[in-house]
């Protein structure tokens, strides 16, 4: 039945099946309403905002303290913590495992008393809005496989994005912006792990429900502009053209295909308007960049990008996936990590902060979080002053804000060495049943067919973690 | 659907009605997966589905619903008891299919085995009314389904729109406008089939025929994963292009691709073929673990086969027995031990073709390299013939001989005979940072005489102060020679020692040499001029260097040395065996001359030989010797620079394959054996099961699955939407065929014809089936929407490829070479950048810019966008079914992306520049050239009208209209005024856009 809805929107059916709102689609839409039956249950949160720290942010030097490493500093990685786990190519054959402690302090925030590293100053002042999760964990231990396990539920490419599901599931609440948006900023001097299409592609749903992205080079939206030369009036006589001709063409064959194509292109009219709006930012007073920080007024940037999620949420975007980059810090991280947090910290408290004085933040969802933690061992050179950290998939931190999850509320817990979980553990298909239930879905029946499976995100897996829900 | 077009009265079919619900309701629990059975009742099998049940009752009682278990249960009012469960959160059956159950019992419960396993038969076509309608069986079948159904077929269309259609269909082109005048023209019988003749015969056909099996094969220029590296497989691709253009069996077509390597003297091209299997794939992302990915591969290889040929769903039976159908998780892995044993690995080489691979060189490439090897050979023997004359000369330079020579060729360091000699640790020689670079792929030869006094130590290096630092050096660890050359410790570089140590407190010759092949089996280590054993430490020279640490002899990887190091050397060459010798030969030229030439050792006569060729040849002679070193040196490089393609192979000692628990690389159960699923006739007794079994077994008269599969993908691609829908299913959970019979017939005519690909296509044309109009009246449309009954000729949009390829076509850009590496057309600036850093996407040139869309370059992790937009595969994974989406991306590509600008001017330039001067000629012109037709009255009224606003708009802008016109490498045509040519432009960007434009009709 869900595929038959669907496909009244956009596919050949629509008339075959008989219903009489065809209305509904002459507005055209790019991921439409939703399926029938859901949401499953009332939704806390109407969107997600998901702040994705891609490379791996060290959870020892940002959200998990372990005063007790300085005791073991130097030492080699006891085998009873390390339990033969396996170890990415990158660190297994390293000739010793030295402990290395965090150097950077961390303090108690807010009511909460939540730890928040020095690195997070801004973070640390939201403490009391946070859901902060320290017991997260994963199976994969590459960037890859664990990206597209974070994006997809599944470490193998092939499977639809999160966003996908939910522009599927959900549907979209802006009747002229898309419903699934990317937006993506590089670290400093543009480094960082690779990114793919398929983190927020559409899997073996239909194309039109994967991620649209917004980027800050040329148009903002692929293709969106006019080209040079050709006004919006221009633009308006040949829409009209196009729409005349096509329209005869549909009074003559019946194929319904010829109405959506005259919507879409009336839709695609409206984007030409609707996205430089959102993405012209010369009218934000002063108090939005006290509040995200300089750096929101440059396009492109983890801030502008966070600036532009407020305001794609203010539009009604269900789900808005940024990514930053550049947090894999094998070597050098003494250097690396306070830039990359530097980058992001200001801004990503500032979201949360701005949504809640908006009163959007308690039915927005803000997720923080990269694709696995950092070992507590150093790899490569361990010097005075320098050290690094290999991929450690067994625990890390993520955050939450907003619809849908309790604030002031640390779950999980560690081992003095930050490597094994000791209470509550959080798999990403867990976080992922959360995120969901949080908007009203229940994981286990928003499903697909393909290839004669019931396909759905969280695969065969995943619990929606009940004790951070609100 | 199927049961949407029920007729009514019809009785229930087992597999048509029942199964789909039994399959999707029932089989999770009570179906193939032993594991999740929870008792002996199974719906997948008659026998199992009427056993008998505790308090002797039964799950179908034929006739009887009321006494028949299955049916109680599915209607019970007792949550507790009913079917499916609803404390497992499963819902209850539609009274719709609890109808279809009862009634299914109540006339009498007939099973049948599930359709697609059972061979395909030739049903005799019923007598239909129409009978005249009818041109082949085909016709015939589907007019007796439209007669059940009380529907008539639609008129045919009319000749320009049949045209397009077929040529759309058969070449993924439009019609050139001589083809459609000189169709229209032709009013013989055989017209329509002379089209069709000559569109099979276009290289174009073949074209369009590969671009869907390349989706299948999930072919592409990159490697896929993480920093995505390039590779090259179009020399595959054009293995594939050029088996449709030869109309090739499709029987020979999948034997060669599966297992042509292992064809009884298989030839290259056999061999490029079964790049089909390493197409899929691969990762080069530091710290993965090699067996997890190489399993990873092997998976790939066995699900893209099934559901390539077979249309099963394999891969549900990786982790358990297939939920749906008789697929235990055994079969899987007995599918997989097929394509388990090639000799390659799981973390691969990130910078082109990881091996096995074979050099596939072009035919005009295989015609300059065997010139090449001519010319090498003629400068070989003009060498020889200089023979007695060499001889000559260096008895004569013998007498003049001095000196302490050795070999100079290519090296790039020497330790001077002034340089310190003897290091007693912490002072090493330092050599700067400029000498001896070397990178991964670079071959190198270090060599010293070496007195040790401890067992630990750094000879020669370029390497970090760290010991699991990066560089490469000769080292002494625990009294063996070591050979490090690290990128980084843990993961990218080789190690290699000597299996024994070697003597302290004595001078000795040691000597290390690496062919720059990436391998360790490349590097020999010899002590005193003999190669000794040696122990691979670790063998993973993927990546390239970057040096920082200086030349250094006595320190390096946080070592010092203690003892003496003498004549030092470097050469960017893998100096042979014969040359080490030479190298530790120490006398002196003068005392070897000296020896009579008969009592010479081999080695003082070699070097005495080599001191001469490279020092004392007479100009003559040298000029004989250099032109041999040219030409070796041409034709090498000239070999090196032929493409190869990624290949099967199979490696001689056959590597075990076990289930593997849920899946994983690392929890190895059951070994198992190489077999075909078991639900199948077998391979016939005492062959080997290899691919080539496996491959003939596919194509063998006894697999009712490949040739279905087969014509359904040809359906499609004709109809947009296959006979069974679900194209990669053709298991339970799949749909169960709309037209049964007319896929069996289609199936047993595709093979007893041959597998003749071509002919086949030419039945489904030439029917008045695929003839008929596409218009779609209300009550029709509201009939069979998805016009799976065929009264009406397929209207379905036209795939990514032909909607950029038809806008050249038209615009006259196009560029029709076939084959080649991939191009880089034009693609919005700073997409890979955003993604990945790096230099970023550079379009290519000229004809680069216009080749037809199948050439694209296919990063996999940054597709070409507007392809994409037009819902093409992402190549990332196999790929059978078209699917088409409708969305305002798409309208803002085809108006805005510089391909159709540049498009759209071209097509104006056309328009104005070759044709008629009035303007309703020439929108006669403009519509004739897009869409091989005139326009209506209507459409030339609004056309008209759009063209003078836009014509306004552009009117007293002429600024506005160079700005616009500015779109695209190609130069504007500039005897045409750029207003007027701004306005034809909009109107020809308009025609691009039409509905009509990018639908077949």
């Amino acid at each position: 039945m869900t595929e038959l809805t669907r496909r009244h929107f956009f596919g050949r059916s629509a008339l075959g099946l008989g219903i009489p709102a065809l209305a509904s689609l002459l507005g055209g839409e790019l991921h439409g309403e939703g399926l029938a039956g859901l949401p499953h249950h009332a939704p806390k949160a109407k969107r997600v905002i998901y702040l994705f720290q891609s490379g791996g942010p060290s959870q020892i030097e940002l959200f998990d303290p372990k005063p007790r490493l300085k005791e073991f500093a130097g030492t080699d990685l006891p085998d009873s913590i390390r339990r033969g786990q396996r170890l990415t190519g990158m660190s297994a054959t390293q000739l010793s495992f030295p402990v290395v402690p965090s150097k950077f302090d961390f303090k108690q925030h807010g009511q909460s008393g939540a730890w928040v590293s020095e690195l997070l100053p801004h973070t640390a002042r939201i403490a009391d809005r946070l859901t902060l999760i320290r017991s997260m964990h994963t199976e994969a231990i590459n960037h890859d496989p664990a990206v597209t396990l974070f994006m997809t539920g599944s470490q193998i490419a092939g499977r639809p994005s999160m966003g996908a599901w939910l522009a599927y599931g959900l549907g979209s609440e802006s009747k002229d912006l898309p419903g699934f948006v990317v937006m993506i900023s590089p670290g400093q001097g543009g480094g960082g792990q690779p990114l793919y299409d398929r983190l927020w592609g559409s899997g073996f749903l239909p194309t039109r429900y994967q991620g649209v992205k917004f980027r800050s080079v040329g148009d903002p939206v692929l293709y969106l502009k006019n080209p040079e030369g050709f006004s919006a009036e221009a633009r308006r006589d040949y829409l009209d053209a196009l729409g005349a001709m096509n329209q005869l063409k549909l009074d003559e064959y019946g194929d319904p295909e010829i109405q959506t194509r005259i919507a879409q292109y009336e839709m695609a009219f409206k984007m030409q308007t609707s996205v430089p709006e959102l993405t012209d930012i010369s009218k934000e007073p002063a108090r939005t960049f006290e509040l995200y920080g300089e750096d929101a007024r440059k396009p492109g940037t983890f801030a502008g990008n966070c600036l532009l999620a407020r305001r794609l949420a203010e539009r009604g975007v269900r789900f808005i996936q940024l990514f930053h980059r550049d947090w894999d810090h094998h070597g050098g991280l003494p250097k690396g990590i306070p830039t990359r947090a530097k980058e992001t910290d200001q801004a990503s408290a500032a979201l949360v902060t701005d949504l809640a004085e908006r009163g959007m933040l308690d039915d927005t969802l803000v997720v923080w979080g990269g694709e696995f933690g950092r070992t507590v061992y150093c790899q490569g050179r361990l010097t005075a002053t320098d050290y690094g950290r290999d991929h450690h998939p067994r625990c890390f931190s993520v955050w939450m804000a907003g619809g849908g999850v309790k604030p002031g509320l640390t779950v999980g817990e560690t081992d003095d060495y930050s490597y094994n979980i000791v209470r509550d553990p959080v798999h990403v298909h867990d976080l992922h049943a959360t995120i969901l239930h949080c908007l009203g879905v229940e994981h286990t029946k928003l499903t697909f067919k393909f290839q004669g499976r019931h396909f759905r995100l969280t695969d065969v897996h995943g619990n929606a973690v009940k004790a951070i829900l609100a | 659907m199927a049961a949407a077009c029920l007729a009514a009265g019809q009785t229930i079919e087992f597999n048509r009605d029942v199964r789909p619900i039994l399959s999707d309701r029932c089989f999770t629990c009570h179906g193939p997966d032993a594991g999740q059975r929870k008792t002996k009742l199974r719906f997948d099998q008659e026998a199992g589905a009427k056993i008998a049940l505790t308090g002797g009752k039964q799950a179908i009682v034929p006739g009887d619903p009321a006494k028949s278990e299955l049916y109680v249960r599915l209607v019970t009012q007792n949550k507790a008891l009913r079917m499916p469960p609803a404390y497992m959160g499963h819902d209850a059956l539609r009274p719709r299919e609890i109808e279809v159950v009862r009634q299914w019992i109540e006339q009498g419960a007939r099973w049948q085995a599930h359709w697609s396993f059972l061979p395909p038969r030739r049903v005799e076509p019923p007598a239909v009314r129409a009978a005249s309608w009818a041109r082949n069986g085909l016709d015939r079948l589907v007019l007796a389904r439209l007669e059940r159904e009380g529907l008539t077929p639609s008129a045919e269309a009319g000749k320009a729109t049949l045209l397009r259609r077929v040529t759309l269909d058969l070449t993924g082109l439009p019609a050139a406008p001589e083809e459609v005048t000189a169709f229209l023209r032709d009013d013989s019988a055989r017209a329509y089939e002379k089209v069709v003749d000559r569109l099979l015969g276009s290289a174009a056909y073949a074209e369009r025929m590969a671009i869907r099996w390349l989706e299948a094969a999930r072919y592409a220029d990159t490697n896929g994963y993480q920093t995505d590296g390039v590779r090259d497989m179009w020399r595959w691709r054009d293995w594939v292009i050029g088996a449709f253009h030869r109309n090739m069996p499709f029987d020979q077509f999948t034997v060669e691709q599966l297992a042509g390597d292992l064809l009884p003297g298989a030839t290259v091209d056999q061999r490029v073929a079964t790049g089909f299997n390493r197409n899929h794939r691969t990762t080069a992302e530091g710290g993965s673990i090699d067996e997890e990915w190489r399993v990873e591969y092997v998976a790939d290889r066995a699900e893209t086969t099934s559901t390539v040929f077979l249309g099963l769903t394999m891969g549900c039976a990786r982790c358990h027995d297939h939920k749906y159908d008789p697929l235990p998780q055994k079969d899987y892995y007995r599918l997989f031990a097929f394509f388990n044993n090639v000799p390659e690995r799981g973390f691969i080489w990130n910078f082109g073709n990881e091996p096995p691979v074979v050099k596939a060189p072009t035919p005009a490439q295989e015609e300059k390299l065997t010139a090449l090897d001519g010319t090498l050979r003629a400068a070989e023997l003009a060498w020889e013939k200089k023979a007695a004359a060499v001889a000559r000369e260096q008895k004569r330079w013998e007498r003049r001989a001095s000196g302490p020579w050795n070999i100079t060729k290519g090296m790039v360091f020497h330790q001077q005979p002034d340089d310190p000699k003897v290091f007693e640790g912490g002072k090493p020689t330092r050599y700067g940072t400029d000498a001896a670079k070397f990178d991964y792929r670079d071959p190198i030869t270090l060599a010293a005489w070496i007195k040790p006094s401890t067992p630990r130590g750094a000879i020669l290096t370029r390497y970090d102060d760290y010991f699991e630092g990066s560089g490469y050096g000769l080292f002494l660890i625990d009294g063996k020679l070591r050979y490090h050359f690290i990128f980084r410790w843990t993961d990218l570089g080789m190690r290699i020692e000597t299996a024994e140590p070697i003597a302290l407190n004595k001078l000795q010759h040691v000597a290390v040499t690496y062919d720059g092949g990436m391998r360790a089996s490349g590097v020999r280590i010899y002590v005193d001029g003999r190669e000794v054993a040696t122990k691979v430490l670790f063998d993973s020279q993927l990546w390239p260097l970057s040096h920082k640490a200086e030349l250094r002899i006595g320190a390096g990887a946080g070592l010092d040395y203690q003892g003496e190091v003498a004549d030092a050397r470097i050469y960017n060459r893998a100096l042979t065996a014969g040359e080490i010798d030479v190298l530790m030969s120490q006398e002196p030229l003068e005392a070897l001359a000296r020896i009579p030439a008969a009592r010479r050792t081999g080695v003082q006569s070699e070097k005495l030989r080599m001191a001469f060729l490279d020092t004392a040849l007479t100009p003559e002679l040298d000029s004989v010797r250099c032109r041999l070193e040219e030409a070796r040196t041409e034709r090498n490089r000239y070999f090196a620079a032929i493409p190869t393609v990624m290949v099967m192979e199979e490696r001689k000692d056959r590597r075990d394959t076990f289930v593997l628990k849920r899946g994983a690389y690392d929890a190895p159960s059951d070994e198992v054996t190489p077999g075909v699923p078991s639900a199948f006739t077998q391979l016939p007794g005492g062959t080997q099961a290899d691919r080539l079994a496996l491959a003939r077994w596919i194509v063998s008269p006894e697999n009712p699955l490949t040739a279905r599969v087969m014509v359904n993908r040809l359906w499609q691609m004709l109809f947009g939407i296959g006979l069974v829908k679900t194209i990669e299913d053709f298991g339970s959970q799949g749909e169960w065929p709309v037209q049964p019979e007319l896929l069996d017939w289609l199936a047993v005519e595709f093979v007893e014809k041959g597998w003749n690909v071509k002919a086949l296509l030419k039945t489904i044309v030439m029917s008045s089936t695929y003839r008929q109009s596409s218009k779609a009246p209300a009550e029709l449309l509201a009939r069979d929407p998805d016009n799976r009954l065929l009264a009406r000729g397929p209207r379905i949009r036209l795939s990514a490829e032909m909607i950029r390829d038809q806008a050249l076509a038209v615009s006259g850009l196009l560029e029709t070479a076939v084959g080649g590496p991939s191009v880089k057309p034009y693609q919005p600036a700073g997409l890979w950048q955003e993604l990945a850093g790096g230099g970023g996407y550079q379009h290519g040139k000229g004809a680069d810019l216009y080749r037809r869309s199948l050439y694209t370059y296919w990063r996999r992790t940054i597709a070409p966008p507007s392809m994409v937009t037009f819902d093409s595969p992402n190549r990332e994974t196999c790929s059978v079914r078209e699917t088409r989406t409708n969305t305002p991306l798409q309208a803002l590509n085809l108006m805005n992306d510089v391909a159709f600008l540049e498009a759209s001017r071209r097509f104006a330039e056309r328009v104005l520049s070759t044709g008629p001067k009035d303007e309703a000629a020439r929108l006669t012109s403009a519509m004739t050239l897009a869409l091989s037709r005139p326009p209506s009255p209507a459409e030339r009224g609004i056309l008209g009208g759009a063209l003078s606003r836009l014509k306004q708009r552009f009117a007293d802008s002429e600024k506005a209209a160079m700005a616009y016109l500015a779109q695209g490498e190609s130069p504007r045509n500039a005897a045409l005024d750029a207003r007027e040519l701004a306005a034809w432009t909009s109107l020809c960007s308009l025609i691009l856009n039409l509905d009509e434009m990018v639908t077949k009709e």
